[in-house]
């Protein structure tokens, strides 16, 4: 009759095991949880009582099977592969360049410290793949690589301070460079083409691929640079609020009681106001607003529906019979939480956490676009906001191609989420 | 019953107090203060006009106490139940008691912040008055069709549509509207760019006519300019309640009812529209009161993009010039429209649905 | 399942709701016709007791007055300081010369307040000026003074006793008559330590007193000789002491639309104004001098760009300010051609922009403390390729703070040239020179010359400009590394003397006084003299200048202060931007004069542009 019951429930609630209401993104779909703390979330982790492993393993497949998330990872890993090859496919600095009979590499020497710490997560990354390894093991094996390489690479690798870009083109004309192989966007996002005085504002052509913005840059290669700042926003600020949430909503969910009644107070508070309005009013009101200032706000403010998941589950967990059992045998409290009651609550939280990186980035962009975003790096909101803030018409280029960038990655993560919540959800493994 | 409202009203409060709470110091701690940016509206100012107005500025609002003072302050001033002054409210010679709330004066336009929001917030809930029903109407039919022809082409790709439609960003397909469709210059102007009424509005009839050609009327002007903020505010919703009416519809036909009345030798249509559908609307109609705070995030940005004068664009005109009892005054506005909203939700789902109580 | 609710429930209840917000939407639009229908009763009323008046003075009898020695306001044959209404009656001549049609402009921006005193913005000064007048106005052709309301006017030899002789007969718009009580109470209206006015009260502090000599002349006296003294006292706006006596200091400091005076126009209502309604001015038919020309002047509040080209476009607005970029665009529109006129106006009142360098940082020097790194860094900002590329030649760079067509400015002082071999030798002689190869130039202990600029976001075009410079500053191997912050942070930064170099505009005058910006007074207590800059030469010409009364000595002194900056160079003054405009054909009479057009916003004088009747779009009054 429960089940019966919870079915109902959640058909009636539009709560999948998913559930769709723990999306935290913005706009209409920003419903968060229900708010009455009577109602239990969902309860059909008792249909999920196989290890979580298989469970996993399950899903997986279950979801690379569908073609819409085939569509949505292929994205991800063009996108992943723009962001940490940026400055090998967009850059002014050649990649080999002759000159005086000497040969160098300015792109190598123009290489920043978060390039080069990237490049080696990546291909560390990639070793580990290699290998087959557990998730924690490789996340721990890349973990450990870059502390060890952060130090030395911090030391050793120093850019030059001051670039003027257009002066390896002009030594071109001049015929002081022999030879160059440049990259397949001759031109950094900064590069403002000083050298061609009618830059400013030409429409996408052969030249530049994207047509250029009004300060004379290159709007494809600005582009694939900010793919960095709106994958890297993603998933730490997504990473710090499912933190955030887990902690929360754990300790609620087996200190029951006092706890339980004070922390829903708490994130009633943050549920109150809108989200978007709570993010402007703080990001409006900081002084030096950088990329790690904007990942922990978005983060410490996207927590709540996980928080809700988490004690909805700890709360349905703790009175299931195998962890009374583990109580009364009296496992320490450590083993009881991870690995009995965390391993099966986990599972509602990864669909939600799919859609919670789609709604980080969107919020990075609304920010952007209102002026509250990065100050240091371009991010494809700021570059909407530029086409917002002409004067001289509507400059299209630069609305719609960033804003399809942002589009284009929202949805891959959107069908990604879907697709893990259909395999996820065992409803919908029924075939009648 | 009427103790859980009873219990949920009361628990509103503390989520209010914190809300403002959080607000507040969040504003009064940032660098700059509210100083800074009331005088910035002057101009340059000479310095000793600056230290003139800072000190006019002080005595008037009390920027020169703590800040919890400032807080529990305004706090009081907002309560209908606190500290007063003898003579006023009820009762009248107790210098505690019942008493008018009043919300401040805002400090950038000088009007009571009672009166911008009350101006605002009419216009915002029309906005989103009028994309209720725009959403439910195409979420209702694409769900009825995507449980119809469930699995085939058609559900999987309307749900692909719709989901497109819920990652489309607000701020980009407003920049495309107002770039492709308002402009008169280079493409086409079907539309108004910008605000709620036209320049000769207060002159305009209420109703169009065509006398001397046709003239919108004021209410057509209204909608005219209303139509693409409406469209914009509401694609994004589509996804969800789609996908909720096609759940509650399958769930509906998975039941015995259903198997019976096929049995019975129905139609299908008859079967879907007169018993099925009618079963499903259920999880609809209760969501509906909580969609409602939901879109208040979605018009931030586009009564931001589309200049219409409603309470988001309030919000952040607030915002950006650090007014501080305005912004207060609209946090707690929002947040008990937010929490009436989930509230009304609640409540709407529990008297839909007998098999659910909150009574413990 | 009893509940049968079902699609047609659903779409009833929309048309409820539907109905319900027509229904809503009928009401407010009655009741806004309602107040209009109001203002309209109201005006009625007025024009009824006025024709009362007239017919009771018809009935008394008029004495016809000998125009020679006449006081009635307008037929004074004897002008001691001109016609307040020359140019008036110059355009009166003009064939096609007629009263009426309205004129439509645009703030493009939200209009909180324009209450006397209390309003201080820009904008709410374009409304003051065409409501209240002072007793004296400058005239924008030949920039003399003019009588308004005072008949005539004596300084005395030392410069510190003002008398005026006012007018006779002269009303404010809501029949209350003029005396030198008004004068004397709008004096005291700004002293009033509890109206919110500290702008203009401290303004007015160099007043010593003010007295009146029986009901027609008043006697201004300052604290100290001030070469603008006669402005001060003379622009003083004026008004109604019997109107405003009937508010408390509380609601003269609230009420935002509270304003009347004795201006050609008026507001419909004097106190009854909101923000949010459409600024609307009416012809004040009291009015004691010439009728202006328009009937109506309405000033929108159309923030967006897009739309409000779209209203121009259409013909829904008449005046146009635009960014260089537009007003090209523009010019060669040819539908914008057919109906609307263009002005480049250069003008003193448009200020300049500059770069400020700190010079001295938490106590201790810093790179621009040394004047030759100032100046190098001067010839390295390519000012004339900025005005061609980011204005489009619709700037000029400047040599001082002067406007190079201002008397004040020295004309043989020229802006220094964009040279970077010079410049490159003058940060070598400082000790910055490319030690190294790498291009960049260091010190003598291998640090880089590298500072941060700050800036005020929200500034598109300074964006570009600031973009610019850093990028030739990097070819000559200077790194400056941008700092925007918003307005309040700005003030904050300036307040600490926290920044390295700042980029800033100041507003112009028709005499600007360098005291506040570069008096070395005005480094302590967070005065405007904020890059810490000291030359006491300097602090003698400013100071002197500005006790000399006698204007050619003024001259000399303010073109020695001209030389002392731009060896100087405390700021690197970069440009002076001229005002666009586009304006509707049918308006006629549009002309340049030595502050911008004949006719300024800012300040209270008549405005001789009209609209032939046959061109005229607006009939009704």
């Amino acid at each position: 009759m429960s089940i019966e019951a919870a079915r109902i429930n959640d058909g009636a609630a539009g709560e999948g095991t998913g559930g769709s209401p723990g999306a935290p993104a913005p706009g209409p779909s920003g419903l968060g949880a229900s708010g009455a703390s009577a109602r239990p979330g969902a309860l059909l982790v008792s249909e999920a009582l196989p290890a979580s492993r298989s469970l996993f393993r399950q899903a997986y497949h279950d979801t690379l099977t569908r073609p819409s998330a085939r569509i949505g990872l292929t994205w991800l890993f063009l996108l992943a592969f723009v962001a940490v090859f940026a400055p090998f496919l967009a850059n002014s600095r050649p990649l080999l360049m002759k000159m005086a009979g000497r040969w160098s590499s300015p792109l190598l020497r123009g290489l920043t410290p978060a390039d080069v710490l990237l490049l080696i997560a990546t291909f560390t990354a990639i070793i580990v793949f290699a290998l087959r390894l557990s998730i924690p093991r490789s996340i721990g094996f890349i973990a450990g690589v870059l502390t060890l390489a952060a130090l030395p690479v911090l030391m050793l690798v120093k850019p030059p301070v001051n670039t003027v870009y257009s002066r390896y083109r002009e030594q071109t004309a001049l015929g002081k460079i022999q030879w160059s192989l440049l990259p397949p966007v001759p031109y950094s996002p900064t590069d403002r083409l000083r050298d061609q005085p009618d830059a400013r504002l030409q429409p996408p052509g052969r030249e530049h691929w994207v047509g250029t913005d009004t300060n004379g840059a290159d709007v494809f290669s600005g582009l694939l640079h900010a793919s960095r700042v709106a994958l890297s926003i993603g998933f730490i600020a997504t990473s710090i609020s499912v933190v955030i949430g887990i902690l929360v909503g754990g300790i609620m969910g087996y200190f029951v009681g006092m706890t339980d009644l004070l922390g829903m107070r708490f994130i009633e508070i943050f549920e109150a106001i809108p989200q978007l309005f709570l993010l402007i009013s703080i990001t409006a009101f900081m002084e030096h607003r950088d990329i790690y200032v904007m990942m922990a706000v978005i983060g410490a403010t996207s927590w709540t529906g996980y928080a809700r998941f988490l004690r909805a589950e700890f709360l349905t967990i703790r009175k299931l019979d195998y962890v009374q059992a583990a109580i009364a045998a009296g496992l320490p409290r450590r083993v009881i939480l991870f690995r009995h009651m965390l391993a099966n609550g986990l599972t509602p939280i990864l669909v939600s956490t799919t859609f919670g990186v789609a709604g980080a980035i969107l919020y990075e962009s609304t920010l952007s676009f209102l002026g509250l975003g990065l100050v240091d790096e371009a991010s494809w909101g700021s570059m909407l906001q530029q086409a917002r803030a002409s004067g001289s018409g509507f400059i299209w280029w630069i609305a719609f191609f960033p804003g399809l960038a942002i589009f284009l990655t929202v949805f891959s993560y959107n069908l990604i989420g879907e697709s893990l919540r259909d395999a996820l959800d065992p409803r919908l493994r029924k075939r009648d | 019953m009427f103790n859980y409202l009873i219990r949920r009203l009361l628990l509103m409060l503390p989520t209010l107090i914190g809300v403002t709470a959080v607000v507040f110091f969040v504003m009064a701690l940032s660098p700059g203060g509210i100083g800074a940016s009331l005088l910035s509206t002057e101009g340059a100012l000479r310095p000793e006009e600056r230290k003139a107005m800072e000190a006019y500025y002080k005595a008037r609002y009390g920027l020169d106490r703590p800040l919890p003072v400032q807080y529990a302050h305004w706090l009081n001033h907002v309560s209908p139940i606190g500290l007063k002054t003898a003579g006023e409210g009820f009762p009248s010679s107790w210098k505690v008691g019942f008493k008018y709330p009043d919300l401040g004066e805002s400090y950038s336009s000088h009007r009571p912040v009672s009166q911008m929001i009350g101006e605002a917030v009419p216009i915002t809930i029309l906005l989103e008055l009028l994309s209720l029903p725009l959403i439910y109407i195409i979420a209702i039919w694409t769900g009825i069709r995507s449980a119809r022809s469930r699995g085939k082409v058609l559900d999987v790709g309307m749900g692909f549509v719709l989901l497109a439609m819920f990652s489309m960003p607000e701020i980009w397909i407003g920049m495309l509207f107002i770039g492709f469709l308002t402009n008169h210059m280079s493409y086409v102007h079907w539309f108004p760019s910008n605000g709620l009424h036209d320049v000769q509005s207060d002159s305009m009839l209420f109703l169009p006519s065509w006398s001397g050609g046709f003239q919108r009327g004021w209410l057509l002007d209204m909608a005219w300019h209303l139509c693409l903020p409406v469209i914009c505010l509401s694609y994004g919703s589509f996804a969800f309640l789609s996908r909720l009416q096609r759940g509650a519809l399958l769930e509906a036909l998975n039941q015995d009812f259903v198997r019976t009345a096929r049995a019975k030798g129905l139609s299908e249509r008859v079967v879907i529209y007169r018993h099925a559908f009618r079963n499903s609307l259920m999880p609809l109609i209760t969501v509906a009161a909580r969609i409602l705070p939901a879109l208040i995030s979605g018009a931030i940005v586009i009564e931001t993009i589309f200049g219409v004068p409603g309470m988001g664009k309030l919000a952040i005109d607030s915002v950006f010039s650090r007014d501080r009892e305005l912004l207060m005054g609209i946090t707690l506005i929002a947040s008990l429209l937010q929490l009436i909203g989930y509230l009304i939700g609640d409540v709407a789902y529990a008297v839909a649905d007998p098999r659910v109580s909150y009574v413990d | 399942m009893e509940n049968r609710f079902g699609f047609k429930d659903l779409v009833l209840a929309a048309l409820v709701v539907l109905l319900i917000v027509v229904v809503c939407l009928g009401m407010y639009m009655i009741d806004r016709q309602q107040k209009i229908l109001q203002t309209m009763q109201q005006d009625a009323r007025v024009r009824t007791g006025l024709l009362r008046d007239m017919r009771n003075s018809l009935h008394e009898g008029i004495a016809f007055r000998d125009p020679a020695g006449s006081d009635s306001p307008t037929t004074q044959k004897t002008y001691p300081h001109g016609d307040p209404f020359g140019n008036l009656k110059a355009a009166e001549r003009q064939p096609g010369f007629a009263r009426g049609d309205w004129i439509i402009d645009n703030f493009g921006t939200k209009l909180a307040k324009v209450n006397y005193p209390i309003a201080g913005d820009l904008y709410a000064y374009w409304v003051e000026s065409r409501i209240l007048e002072g007793l004296i106005y400058r005239d924008p052709e030949t920039l003399e003074y003019r009588p308004q309301l005072a008949r005539d006017w004596q300084v005395s030899e030392d410069g510190m006793t003002y008398t005026f002789q006012l007018r006779k007969g002269v009303r404010f718009s809501d029949g209350s008559p003029f005396t030198a009580d008004d004068v004397l109470f709008s004096y005291q209206l700004i002293m009033n330590p509890k109206i919110n006015a500290p702008r203009l009260r401290a303004y007015l502090q160099k007043v010593k007193s003010v007295e009146k000599k029986g009901d027609d002349e008043v006697v201004f006296t300052m604290t100290t000789p001030y070469y603008e003294s006669l402005d001060l006292c003379g622009t003083l706006s004026i008004v109604s002491k019997q109107f405003y006596s009937k508010f408390s200091d509380e609601e003269i400091n609230t009420n935002p639309g509270l304003l009347m005076g004795t201006g050609p126009y008026r507001l419909p209502d004097p106190k009854s104004w909101r923000p949010g309604q459409r600024m609307e001015m009416v012809r004040n038919d009291l009015y004691w001098g010439e009728q202006p020309t328009f009937d109506r002047c309405i000033f929108l509040e159309v923030e967006d760009e897009t739309a409000e080209e779209t209203m121009f476009g259409n013909g829904e607005m008449d005046v146009y300010a635009t960014p260089p970029a537009q007003y090209q665009r523009l010019l060669k529109d040819p539908n914008t051609s057919k109906h609307a006129n263009h002005y480049e106006v250069e003008s003193p009142m448009n200020g300049y922009a500059f770069v400020a360098w700190n010079e001295k940082r938490q106590g201790k020097g810093t790179l621009f403390t040394d004047a030759r790194v100032r100046r190098a860094m001067t010839m390295l900002t390519d000012r004339n390729r900025i005005c061609h590329d980011v204005f489009l030649d619709y700037a000029k760079p400047i040599s001082g703070p002067f406007a190079s067509s201002s008397p004040q400015a020295d004309p043989n002082i020229k802006p220094l040239p964009y040279d970077v071999a010079a410049a490159k030798k003058l940060l070598g002689e400082a000790g910055f020179k490319d030690r190294d190869g790498s291009g960049v130039l260091k010190d003598a202990s291998g640090k880089p010359f590298s500072f941060r600029l700050t800036y005020a976001t929200g500034n598109a075009t300074m964006e570009r400009v600031i973009l610019f410079m850093k990028d030739s500053y990097a070819r000559a191997g200077v790194t400056m590394e941008l700092d925007p912050v918003d307005w309040p942070n700005l003030q904050k930064k300036i307040d600490e003397r926290d920044f390295d170099a700042i980029t800033l505009a100041w507003g112009g005058a028709l005499e600007s006084d360098l005291y506040q910006e570069f008096d070395s007074s005005q480094i302590a207590d967070q005065g405007d003299d904020f890059m810490s800059y000291a030359n006491p030469k300097l602090d003698a010409a400013v100071e002197t200048a500005r006790k000399t009364v006698d204007v050619p000595k003024r001259m000399a002194l303010w073109h020695e202060a001209h030389r002392i900056l731009a060896e100087d160079q405390p700021y690197t003054f970069l440009f002076s931007r001229m005002s666009l405009r586009f304006m509707d054909k049918r308006i006629q009479n549009v002309k340049p004069s030595k502050v911008g057009l004949n006719y300024v916003y800012l300040y209270s004088m008549p405005n001789p542009w009209y609209v032939p009747l046959a061109m005229q779009k607006y009939k009704r009054p």
